[in-house]
C-alpha cells in the first residue's frame, strides 16, 4: 500500500502553482462547473429575476424606464378573462397532453425494442420529430391542418368520410385537439426514448421468471414491466408535462391563440400582452403563473430520479 | 428634383432589340419571370433622383425593416440604399425580416438599447413613442419640399397630445376590395359590390349557388384589425373619437357586428377564423374565394403563378354602409429613429432621400407603395391607367388614384395613438365580430366585452400623458 502511494506520487520537483490546482480536485469542480453555472445565471436566473421586476412595475415596449407600479400588472392580469381562459387551456393541454405522450410512449419504446428488420432506421425516423425545431414542424403542420388546402381533408374525401372541409383550426374543439395532437407527436420519441432506456434495463430472468408462472402479455406488463420501468415513465411524463406547460411555438404558428381566443395559453398570452401588445408588465406578470408549477414539476423529476437512482 | 433619363424609351428599346438580335430565338421561347422584367416596363423604370445631403455623412448606417410583399421593390432598395451610401460616404446595412417579427424586434432593441439606427414597420407605432426621437424636422423638411403630408400620414406618425412626430410617415398601401368577375356576374354585380348591403346579397347567393365563400376575416391577425375596422367606420362607429374618448360600445357597432353575423351565415365558413395574413391571399390566388379586402399584391402574386385568375380579378373602393365607405390603410409605414441611434443624421438624411425617390419605390413595388405626398409619385396616374406590369384591362388600377377619397388611418376619426396601437396589436376587434358570429355571445354582449378590454387600454395610456380625452 505505501509503495503504491509512493509510485503514483508526482516526481520530486517544485511544484508549480498550475500544477497545485490540477491536483485540486475541489477547486478543479469548482472551476468545470463555472461556465454552467455563468450559463444559467445568464440565462434563468437574470431573466427570472428580470420577469419579477417587470411585473411590479410600469415598463411597456417603448418604454423601458423602470417605475413601480405595484400590483397594477396583476389586478390587470386578474380582471382580464383571457387570462383565466389561457390558465385554463394551459392546464387542459398539459394534462392531456401528458397522458397521450406516456400512452403512446411506452407503445413505441415496446416496438423500438422488439428485433425486426430496419429497427435503426425506425428508431431514427421515429426521432425525427423531436430533433426537429419546433417552429419549423409546427409550419409542416400548419399546412397539414389548412382549411383549404389540408392534405388530411383530401385523403378523407378520397375515402368518402368527409365532404368539404374540416377547418381543422378554424373551430374550437378542432383547433384545441390539433394543439393537442402535435404537442404528442413531438413528445412521444422523447418519452419512448426514456421508457426504452428502463425497458431494456430490466433483466431478462425476470421476464423470463414471470413467463414461466404463467404470466401473460398484460400481466407482465402491468405487474412486472411497468411497476420497474415507473420512475423513467414519470421522468418522462413530467418531461412532457414542462415542455407542453412552456411552449407557446406550437399554438403561436397554428393558432395564434384563435379561433377567439379558444387556444390561447399563458405563454403565448404573455406574448401578445407582452410584446404585440407592448405592455411588458403585464406580459411579466402573465409569464411568471408558469413558475409554481414548474417549480413543483421540478421536485417531482428530481424525486423520481432520486428513487431510480436508489434502484 | 426629379433627374430625367438620358435615354428615351426609343434608345432603349433600340439598343435592346440590337443586343438582343443573336439571343432572339430563345428569347422568343421564353416568357417574363414577371410582368414587371418585360421591355416595356423596364424602359419606363424612374432614374434615381441624388440630394446632397445638408452635413457631411460619415459612419455607418443600419436599417431593420420588413421584407416587402412585392420580392422586386427589396431588390431594388438593397441597390439603392447601396448606391446612396457609397455617394454620401456612409457604409449601409440593411436586414429585411418577415414582417411579423418586425415589432418584437423593435421592442427588444429599445429595451436593449442598441441595434438598427433605423427601424421600418407597416402599421403605426405609436407604442414606442418614449423611446424614439422626434422627427418633426424631417417631416417639415419634406414638407417644405413636396407640400402637405397627407393627412393619413400626418394622423398615423404624430402624437397631438405629446407635439410629437413619433414616426417619419412617406408612404402608405391602399386596402380596396377585390373580387372575381365571373362569379359576381351570373348574381348581377359585374362590376362587382359597391355596398356592404349588396356583398351580402351577392355573396350569399355565390356560396349558395357557386359554393365559393367570400373573405372577411375574423383571425386573431393584422388583416381581420383592418377589415372590422372598415365595416365599423362605414357603419359609423369606431373605436375613439376625434378627442380620443373610447366610444366603441355604440348601436352603430352592435348594428355593425350584426351585420358581421348575417354576412358570416350567409356568405363564409369557419375557414375565417383560422386565418393568418397572408390566408386571404392564399384562397384568392388559388380561385377559393370571390372577394377579399386586401391590397393588390394577392393581385400581383396570381399574375405570375395564375394568370386566368389575375386577369378575373377585379377591383372596388372601400364599400358604402349606412354612414359612409371607408377602409383603413392596408399598409402605413412608420420609420423611427431610436434614441440609441448612433448616426441620426445619417439617418434622417437617408429618409429624405429616399422620399424624394418614392417614384422609384411605388414602380418598383409594382404600383403596390403610394406617396404620403400628392404630386410627389407624377407618373402614378398615368401607370394606374395603363399598368405597365401587365394588368388586362390595362386600367384596371386605375380607381386606385382617388383613393384617399375613401382611405384612413388606424384610430379614426382620431390619430394613431398609443392605445390604438396596442389595441390594434391585440385581437380585440376581431374577436368581437367572431363571438357573435360563432354565437358565442350576443353582439351586444360582444361589443360591450370589447370596450371594456379597451377602456383598460385607453385609461392605462392616458394616466401616461400619452393619449387625450378622458375629459
Amino acid at each position: 500500500m505505501t509503495q503504491a502511494t509512493t509510485a503514483t506520487r508526482p516526481p520530486a520537483t517544485p511544484a508549480t502553482g498550475r500544477r497545485r490546482l490540477a491536483d485540486r480536485e475541489g477547486p478543479l469542480a469548482s472551476l468545470f462547473l463555472l461556465p454552467a453555472v455563468v450559463y444559467v445565471v445568464a440565462l434563468v436566473g437574470v431573466p427570472f429575476v428580470l420577469a419579477i421586476g417587470f411585473a411590479f412595475s410600469d415598463v411597456t415596449a417603448g418604454d423601458p424606464s423602470y417605475d413601480w407600479a405595484g400590483l397594477d400588472a396583476y389586478r390587470r392580469v386578474f380582471d382580464d378573462p383571457v387570462f383565466w381562459q389561457a390558465l385554463r387551456n394551459t392546464l387542459v393541454f398539459t394534462g392531456v397532453s401528458m397522458v397521450l405522450i406516456v400512452v403512446f410512449g411506452k407503445v413505441l419504446a415496446n416496438i423500438l425494442i422488439a428485433d425486426f428488420r430496419g429497427k435503426w432506421l425506425v428508431r431514427f425516423l421515429v426521432l425525427l420529430p423531436w430533433t426537429t425545431p419546433v417552429a419549423l414542424s409546427t409550419v409542416s403542420w400548419l399546412w397539414l391542418l389548412d382549411s383549404i388546402f389540408s392534405p388530411i381533408d383530401w385523403l378523407l374525401r378520397q375515402v368518402g368520410l368527409l365532404e368539404g372541409n374540416m377547418y381543422w383550426l378554424g373551430r374550437p374543439s378542432l383547433a384545441t385537439a390539433s394543439v393537442i395532437a402535435v404537442h404528442v407527436w413531438r413528445l412521444v420519441p422523447l418519452a419512448a426514448v426514456i421508457i426504452m432506456a428502463g425497458l431494456i434495463a430490466i433483466p431478462r430472468d425476470i421476464d423470463e421468471a414471470a413467463r414461466v408462472d404463467g404470466a401473460g402479455f398484460w400481466r407482465r406488463m402491468f405487474e412486472v414491466t411497468i411497476p420497474l420501468t415507473m420512475p423513467l415513465i414519470a421522468v418522462a411524463a413530467l418531461f412532457g408535462a414542462i415542455f407542453t406547460f412552456t411552449d407557446m411555438a406550437v399554438v403561436y404558428v397554428l393558432t395564434r391563440g384563435g379561433p377567439t381566443n379558444s387556444t390561447q395559453v399563458l405563454a403565448s398570452w404573455a406574448f401578445v400582452r407582452g410584446i404585440e401588445g407592448g405592455d411588458v408588465a403585464q406580459g411579466a406578470a402573465i409569464a411568471l403563473f408558469l413558475f409554481p408549477l414548474l417549480l413543483a414539476a421540478a421536485v417531482l423529476i428530481l424525486r423520481a430520479v432520486r428513487r431510480m437512482q436508489v434502484m | 428634383m426629379r433627374s430625367y433619363p438620358l435615354w428615351t424609351r426609343r434608345d432603349v428599346l433600340r439598343m435592346t432589340g440590337l443586343a438582343g438580335l443573336g439571343l432572339a430565338a430563345a428569347s422568343c421561347a421564353e416568357e417574363p419571370e414577371s410582368p414587371g422584367e418585360d421591355a416595356d416596363a423596364a424602359a419606363e423604370s424612374p432614374s434615381p433622383a441624388f440630394t446632397e445631403p445638408t452635413a457631411r455623412l460619415s459612419g455607418s448606417l443600419s436599417i431593420l425593416m420588413w421584407s416587402h410583399f412585392v420580392p422586386s421593390h427589396d431588390e431594388w432598395f438593397d441597390q439603392f440604399t447601396r448606391e446612396w451610401g457609397e455617394q454620401v460616404g456612409v457604409n449601409v446595412t440593411v436586414d429585411h425580416i418577415d414582417v411579423a417579427g418586425v415589432p418584437a424586434r423593435i421592442a427588444a432593441e429599445l429595451s436593449a438599447g442598441q441595434g438598427h439606427d433605423l427601424m421600418q414597420y407597416i402599421a403605426p407605432l405609436a407604442q414606442f413613442e418614449p423611446s424614439v426621437l422626434d422627427l418633426a424636422d424631417v417631416t417639415e423638411e419634406a414638407n417644405n419640399r413636396y407640400g402637405e403630408q397627407l393627412e393619413i400620414c400626418r394622423k398615423s406618425s404624430f402624437n397631438p397630445t405629446t407635439g410629437k412626430f413619433y414616426a417619419f410617415g412617406p408612404g402608405w398601401v391602399p386596402d380596396p376590395g377585390n373580387f372575381r368577375r365571373s362569379m359576381w356576374e351570373p348574381v348581377g354585380l359585374t362590376d362587382g359590390p359597391r355596398t356592404w348591403d349588396e356583398l351580402l346579397e351577392g355573396g350569399s347567393e355565390i356560396m349558395a349557388t357557386q359554393g365559393v365563400q367570400l373573405g372577411i376575416g375574423m383571425s386573431q391577425e393584422i388583416d381581420s384589425n383592418m377589415a372590422g375596422r372598415a365595416l365599423m367606420w362605414s357603419f359609423g362607429a369606431s373605436i375613439q373619437d376625434e378627442n380620443e374618448n373610447v366610444v366603441l360600445n355604440s348601436p352603430e357597432t352592435v348594428a355593425a357586428v350584426e351585420y358581421m353575423v348575417r354576412l358570416f351565415q350567409g356568405a363564409m365558413t369557419d375557414e375565417v377564423f383560422s386565418w393568418n395574413a397572408a390566408s386571404n391571399n392564399q384562397g384568392m390566388v388559388a380561385g377559393k374565394l370571390s372577394y377579399i379586402l386586401n391590397s393588390i399584391s394577392a393581385y400581383r402574386t396570381s399574375q405570375e403563378t395564375n394568370p386566368d385568375i389575375a386577369n378575373d380579378t377585379l377591383f372596388v373602393p372601400a364599400l358604402e354602409g349606412p354612414e359612409t365607405a371607408l377602409a383603413a390603410q392596408h399598409v402605413m409605414y412608420n420609420w423611427l429613429v431610436p434614441q440609441h441611434a448612433t448616426n441620426p443624421d445619417a439617418a434622417k438624411e437617408f429618409l429624405l432621400h429616399y422620399t424624394a425617390n418614392l417614384e422609384s419605390a411605388a414602380y418598383h413595388s409594382k404600383l403596390y407603395d403610394f406617396p404620403a405626398w400628392d404630386g410627389l409619385v407624377p407618373n402614378l396616374k398615368a401607370w394606374l391607367e395603363d399598368d405597365p406590369f401587365g394588368s388586362q384591362p390595362a386600367d384596371k388600377l386605375a380607381f386606385l388614384a382617388d383613393s384617399t377619397d375613401w382611405a384612413t388611418n388606424i384610430g379614426h376619426p382620431g390619430p394613431a395613438n398609443t392605445a390604438e396601437g396596442e389595441v390594434f396589436g391585440l385581437p380585440i376587434i376581431p374577436n368581437m365580430f367572431a363571438r357573435a358570429a360563432r354565437g358565442e355571445v350576443t353582439p351586444d354582449q360582444a361589443v360591450a366585452d370589447a370596450t371594456a378590454e379597451v377602456d383598460a387600454i385607453f385609461a392605462k395610456w392616458r394616466a401616461r400623458g400619452l393619449i387625450g380625452g378622458g375629459g
